[in-house]
């Protein structure tokens, strides 16, 4: 009979193109039918995005940790010592090597910078806290944050220091024009500034390249661990890179800004264990979430199976409740999403409090939560589906 | 056959999916807990390995790995206090000694400790059985589970410290913390020689270490050397010395305050689990809680089921979480190098947080059998 054949062809043709939206539909009504349980379900699969957003946070927040104090400078090329690692273990190579460097026709400014570590003799209950402490020239414009700007000129003045106020208690009041004593000197506190203590240390003090040369008579100026390049306007940092890599010779190694930016996050997510702790915090919380979504479609299936089954018994393929399903874990997982970004901007806030460390909601770490909550939500799906399989019509009933 | 175990059992894909539900987030529970244990636990260990009844260090230290080095004069006095059978002394830095990576040929930055080798400290036995001959000039003991760009897990023989060469002639077993990422060990001469050019003279020493008599009474011991010491030095028992450094770490480091985030979360998720399933549990089976209310059983005994089933629930996902927990322990433990053990107290942690979480949410959800009105439901 090839009429009737081909009416049959032609719904399920018609059915194809609206299918799309049939399923959607369907998943959406499936879920506004119980209204508790899916309130239920979005606060399972709330709280998994939560989870997620709080240990990529985590995750991400130690190179960030590490590039505080570059995100800060101005520079476009970043001289080191070839055995530079990070921050605190810079490496040092001699000031001299910086002559030619400034000569070069691509260099608009260098900046040394000095890195030492000083007993800070002042702290809370007899404590003799370590301090970073950066020597720079006063005069230079290195720092981006206007409180460093404002006050830079106060280091000129003979043994003063500006901290960063993200120094820990154990330092004691750190107010301005408190004298505390460092290294055996009597130094004032002339200000604060805020960038965050990252990886260098519990306490971090800004000082002129003078006062530097005081506190460590027996390392002087002669040895620099940083040396900031300006280039030129216009000058491209890549090839400048290579061209003045050429110039400085072995020993020494230029950064551009993107360069140092993979060395700190490599450094820190494979040279230590920090990559996999949250690695697999993470690694763990997106099962997790899987576990959710699953937990709460399957649920939501078994409960439908016999809606299930009579639209297969009138001919919807495995396919189109597939879809279903991947458009209810869809929707799940969106419904959740939306408010887990808040909270997360709210538990981020309060990570920062606790730890100091520089958890920031980044648009980028939205994204990639995003990306987790779909794989989340397709993943359980699939799962998922291998229950509607089953769903035979004859059985059913 | 108890009826909350039948319940469990009726639905053998049902019990896969919840165990799987709950265990997940049991593991991360048991991650959490484990990284915490093993922060601490590297950052006391070498603490824990020292042969010492009493210690001696600088009042102002506010850790123990910092550089305030105090006089070794300091023992001599020491020994003068009655039932004080031995005061020697512990040399450490942690930031002037830069070790050669046979590996790869690179500096990096280890912690070194040094001691008389006629006068042992540590309690680890390979360093003991290798110390005469730490008294050869350049020889250095290194520890095998440094981190791996060392190079010390290899057979390496020959290397160097800043820039002197250095012979290694045994190894030990101590592992990194999260400040130093390998060790060496060695006698006070060579860690002189390894550090002069930065001051010139003899180094100072870190700590002592003053082993009470046997048949004298460590209190009466620990007051006399507090007298005998200037109020610039710290007389720290051995569980005074790690209870310090403990509190620095948890005061100071944010690795409590992670990790215990990380376990919250976890205990939440498992909680909101945990409910998801009691909760489609409990609705599938309404008609026959309804009807065991209507042959008269009363609604106490619904509840001990229900909870019982709850309890149930999450130890079939606390076992496997645990077996699972136990294999990533070991894992980590050889990749990170981290000190993970499944210790007693996260055994027993980790479990009383799988029930609470099991059991608070049977118990919100059972409010549902409760009202179940034999009539209404059929």
């Amino acid at each position: 009979m090839p009429t009737s054949g081909e009416g049959i062809g032609n719904a399920a043709e018609a059915a194809k193109s609206g299918q799309i939206f049939v399923t959607i539909a369907l998943a959406w009504r499936i879920l506004n039918h119980d209204k508790g349980r899916t309130l239920l379900a979005l606060g399972g699969i709330f709280m998994a995005i939560l989870l997620v957003f709080v240990q990529l946070g985590l995750f991400f927040s130690v190179p960030q940790g590490g590039m505080l104090l570059y995100d800060n400078m101005r520079f476009d090329l970043l001289l080191v010592s070839d055995q530079y690692e990070y921050q605190a273990q810079p490496g040092a190579f001699a000031r001299a090597r910086l002559d030619m460097l400034t000569a070069a026709p691509e260099v608009e400014a260098i900046t040394p910078l000095y890195f030492g570590l000083a007993k800070w003799q002042s702290g809370e209950g007899g404590m003799w806290p370590d301090l970073f402490v950066i020597g720079l020239d006063p005069a230079s414009s290195l720092f981006d944050p206007a409180s460093i700007r404002r006050q830079q000129n106060l280091l000129s003045r003979p043994d003063t220091i500006l901290v960063d106020s993200a120094t820990r208690p154990i330092f004691g009041p750190l107010s301005s024009g408190r004298v505390v004593e460092i290294n055996q000197r009597k130094e004032t506190i002339a200000g604060h500034y805020r960038l965050g203590t990252g990886f260098m240390g519990l306490g971090v003090a800004l000082i002129s390249e003078a006062n530097f040369a005081r506190l460590f008579p027996e390392r002087g100026l002669g040895l620099v661990n940083l040396a900031a390049v300006r280039l030129k306007p216009g000058i491209d940092p890549e090839r400048a890179a290579a061209q003045l890599q050429h110039m400085v010779g072995p020993g020494l190694r230029l950064f551009t800004r993107a360069a140092l930016a993979h060395h700190e996050a490599s450094y820190w997510t494979t040279r230590t264990s920090v990559g996999l702790i949250f690695g697999s915090g993470l690694l763990i919380s997106i099962v997790v979430g899987i576990m959710v979504v699953y937990q709460i479609v399957s649920a939501q299936i078994g409960r439908q199976l016999p809606q299930f089954a009579t639209l297969k018994a009138i001919g919807y393929g495995d396919g189109a409740l597939a879809l279903t399903v991947a458009a209810m874990s869809i929707m799940i997982a969106l419904a959740g999403f939306a408010p887990a970004v808040p909270a997360a901007a709210f538990i981020y806030r309060e990570i920062r409090r606790q730890t100091m460390l520089p958890v920031i909601l980044s648009p980028g770490q939205i994204g990639w939560v995003w990306v987790a909550a779909l794989i989340m939500a397709t993943i359980s799906a699939l799962l998922a589906v291998a229950a509607l399989r089953r769903a035979d019509p004859a059985d059913v009933f | 056959m108890p009826l909350a175990w039948r319940s469990l059992t009726a639905n053998k894909w049902r019990l896969v999916r919840s165990s799987a539900g709950i265990g997940f987030a049991v593991l991360l529970m048991l991650m959490q807990l484990g990284f915490s244990q093993a922060f601490f636990d590297a950052s006391l260990r070498v603490l824990r390995n020292l042969d010492g009844d009493l210690f001696l260090q600088s009042a102002h230290k506010y850790q123990f790995a910092t550089q305030d080095p105090i006089p070794i004069s300091l023992l001599a006095a020491a020994r003068k206090v009655p039932g004080v059978a031995s005061a020697r002394p512990l040399y450490a830095d942690w930031y002037d000694l830069y070790w050669k990576s046979p590996a790869d040929g690179r500096l990096y930055l280890v912690r070194g400790f040094a001691f008389e080798p006629n006068q042992p400290v540590f309690r680890l036995p390979e360093v003991n059985a290798d110390r005469a001959q730490l008294n050869n000039p350049g020889a250095v003991l290194v520890d095998r589970r440094g981190r791996r760009f060392l190079g010390m897990d290899t057979d390496v023989k020959q290397s160097e410290i800043n820039d002197a060469k250095v012979d290694v002639v045994g190894k030990f077993t101590l592992g990194p913390d999260f400040m130093s990422d390998g060790t060496v060990i060695m006698g006070v001469d060579t860690f002189a020689r390894l550090l002069r050019g930065r001051g010139g003279e003899r180094p100072g020493m870190e700590a002592g270490v003053i082993k009470i008599a046997a048949d004298a009474d460590p209190r009466a011991v620990e007051k006399m050397l507090r007298q005998a010491m200037p109020a610039n030095v710290a007389v720290l028992s051995k569980s005074q010395l790690l209870a310090f450094e403990r509190a620095f770490q948890a005061r100071v480091s944010s690795a409590g305050p992670i990790f215990a985030i990380g376990t919250v979360v976890g205990f939440v998720v498992g909680m909101l689990i945990s409910y998801q399933i009691i909760f489609t549990e409990i609705s599938d089976q309404l008609p026959q809680y309804a009807t065991l209310k209507a042959i008269g059983y009363p609604s106490p005994y619904l509840l001990r089921v229900v909870l019982e089933q709850a309890a149930l629930n999450g130890m079939a996902g606390w076992i496997p979480a645990w077996l699972l927990g136990l294999g990533l322990y070991h894992l980590i433990g050889v990749i990170a190098l981290l000190p993970m053990r499944m210790t007693l107290e996260i055994t027993l942690t980790s479990l009383g947080l799988t029930l609470a979480m099991c059991l608070v949410s049977a118990a919100v959800a059972v409010i549902r059998v409760i009202r179940a009105d034999p009539a209404a439901v059929f």
